[in-house]
């Protein structure tokens, strides 16, 4: 029969593909790029708490733009800044001994420019929109002023040169510091509102921020507060009976909001003894002031667990 | 003991060996029984499919020489009488048997022509019918495999994969260097049933329409003669 032969052959091949795969069927293990080392620096949560501080006086309501880069930032829309400048040199150079007095009659003489100009070297945009009051002029900020306006010093000092004709009158004290922080003030022409400075005031924090943690030292305080005053009989059998689980609601004067209620359950007489030996506690613990007013959000609501094996650990 | 070693030694776990041979020996015995049947079953299809394909070859290029011989204009006498020395197929065959019963009735002193018509295409549809069961012959070996291979290799799977998670389950530990072997070697027999079912499907189907259009063409070839055996029977009648 045909397929006698037929069949050798089949053989033939199926032996042929079985032999290939078993050479070529070889399972490669896959590569597992071991992962990324994340750098973890444990920082204490004192440290924490002066991360995350926020400062209470910040402003809420307008939230400064960031700012990344000092240069880049485009032109504020109307070209305001530009134009002061020019002026203000002039009058810059000459300072009286007291700085303040000197720029607040400099500055309002250019009434066209409001003096934007003076202000966008400070660090933060906001009292741009300010303007009206007289800027205060603060010694830090001077001083960085000077200490940028010395590698830009050779433009301004071009600028300034030709416009100033009006005020030489003034006495002119050679002041290197005070000049360089004048001819800082113009030099900043370009800048607009939202790049002039770094932001680098501290921030109110986020709203939603977590970073408040209860601590493990509140908890502990509390702990052995309830503790000393949670009067259940030790060493009785099966202290797992005694476990109490205690829903407390707290208000910010860390007194009850609200009747603690027992949320675990048990049956025995003494699990009902050891509830109402918790109750009792809670309720004489108060007012809690170990806890912080940062973490009140995480304290308003308690679920605290009496249990014999913790509270009498050591 | 060179470093090769002591990185093979430092492995936790020896990682299991996946070549096929070893996933075979592994397995379950009922998994080994699918994977050995359906082996046998894609051996048998090959088998099947290279000798249909030479028949059915054959088988065309006879028909094709058979009708130019029919058609070259010579003597069906003499055609008939060369072909009925040897055993003849398919078109051949068809001929030999209308011209054996057509000179039957002749050369019997009955000289029956009532019927003779009948009894030809009765004689050449029976050997046609022949023809064809010898063409179809073993297709269905190929439909049989084609359609149950993945089901048999899906069961070899389903069992390798149970007994798998029971060993995981027996052993406490999920793993993935415990699982993946039993799996893999589970899966090794769906592969095996694809293997031997895929072929199996694309010849019968290409077989399939091979044998409508050999049959096809056997029948016209049989109307046409028997439309010329009924021109010679009225004539001579």
């Amino acid at each position: 029969m045909k397929v006698d032969k037929t069949l050798v052959a089949s053989v033939a091949l199926h032996v042929l593909v079985i032999g290939w795969g078993l050479i070529s069927f070889s399972a490669r293990s896959l590569e597992a790029p071991p992962p990324e080392s994340m750098p973890v620096d444990i920082i204490s949560a004192d440290q924490l708490s002066k991360i995350t501080a926020g400062i209470k006086t910040g402003e809420k309501d307008k939230p400064k733009p960031p700012v990344e880069k000092i240069a880049d930032a485009r032109p504020v829309d109307d070209a305001v800044g530009k134009i002061t400048e020019k002026k203000e040199i002039v009058t810059a150079s000459a300072p009286e001994p007291p700085p303040k007095p000197v720029e607040k009659p400099v500055e309002k003489k250019p009434d066209p420019p409001k003096p934007v100009a003076e202000d966008k070297p400070k660090d933060e945009p906001k009292p741009i929109e300010k303007k009206p009051d007289p800027p205060k002029v603060d010694p830090i900020a001077e001083a960085l002023k000077s200490e940028d306006t010395k590698k830009l010093v050779p433009k301004p000092e071009a600028k300034a040169a030709p416009p100033q004709p009006p005020k030489p009158k003034q006495e002119r004290t050679f002041d290197q510091s005070k000049i360089a922080a004048l001819l800082d003030k113009r030099d900043p022409t370009r800048q607009s509102i939202t790049g002039s400075a770094l932001n680098s005031s501290a921030s109110l924090g986020t709203t939603r921020g977590a970073a408040a943690t209860l601590s493990q030292s509140e908890l502990d305080a509390m702990r052995a507060r309830l503790a000393s005053l949670w009067n259940v009989q030790p060493g009785v059998e099966h202290p797992e009976e005694l476990y109490v689980t205690v829903r407390i609601r707290l208000n910010p004067d860390r007194r009850l909001a609200a009747p603690p209620q027992v949320v675990s359950s048990g049956s025995s007489a003494r699990y009902q003894a050891a509830a109402e030996a918790a109750v009792r506690a809670v309720l004489q613990g108060q007012p809690y002031t170990m806890l912080r007013d940062e973490t009140y959000e995480q304290w308003k609501y308690m679920d605290i667990d009496f249990d014999p094996k913790q509270m009498f650990r050591s | 003991m060179n470093p090769a070693d002591v990185a093979q030694a430092a492995l936790p776990l020896p990682s299991a060996d996946v070549s096929l041979i070893a996933l075979f020996l592994q397995a379950h015995w009922v998994v080994k029984a699918v994977m050995l049947g359906l082996l046998a079953c894609s051996i048998w299809v090959w088998a099947i499919a290279i000798d249909k394909m030479f028949l059915y070859s054959r088988t065309k290029r006879a028909m094709d020489r058979f009708e130019q011989a029919f058609w070259s204009g010579q003597s069906i006498e003499e055609l008939y009488r060369a072909l009925s020395a040897k055993p003849t197929q398919s078109m051949a065959a068809c001929f030999v048997a209308a011209m054996r019963e057509w000179k039957r009735s002749f050369e019997s002193q009955a000289r029956s022509f009532a019927g003779l018509q009948m009894r030809i295409e009765k004689v050449m549809n029976v050997s046609i019918a022949r023809e064809i069961e010898r063409l179809e012959r073993r297709l269905l070996v190929l439909a049989t495999v084609g359609s149950a291979g993945p089901f048999v290799g899906l069961f070899g799977t389903v069992w390798g994969i149970m007994s798998s998670f029971q060993s995981i389950a027996a052993s406490k530990n999920t793993s993935l260097a415990v699982v993946a072997p039993g799996i893999a070697e589970a899966l090794f027999a769906t592969a095996i049933g694809l293997i031997a079912a895929i072929p199996a499907t694309i010849f019968y189907n290409k077989f399939t329409s091979e044998v409508n259009r050999q049959a096809q063409r056997l029948e016209g070839f049989a109307d046409e003669f028997s439309a010329i055996l009924s021109r010679q029977i009225d004539e001579r009648a």
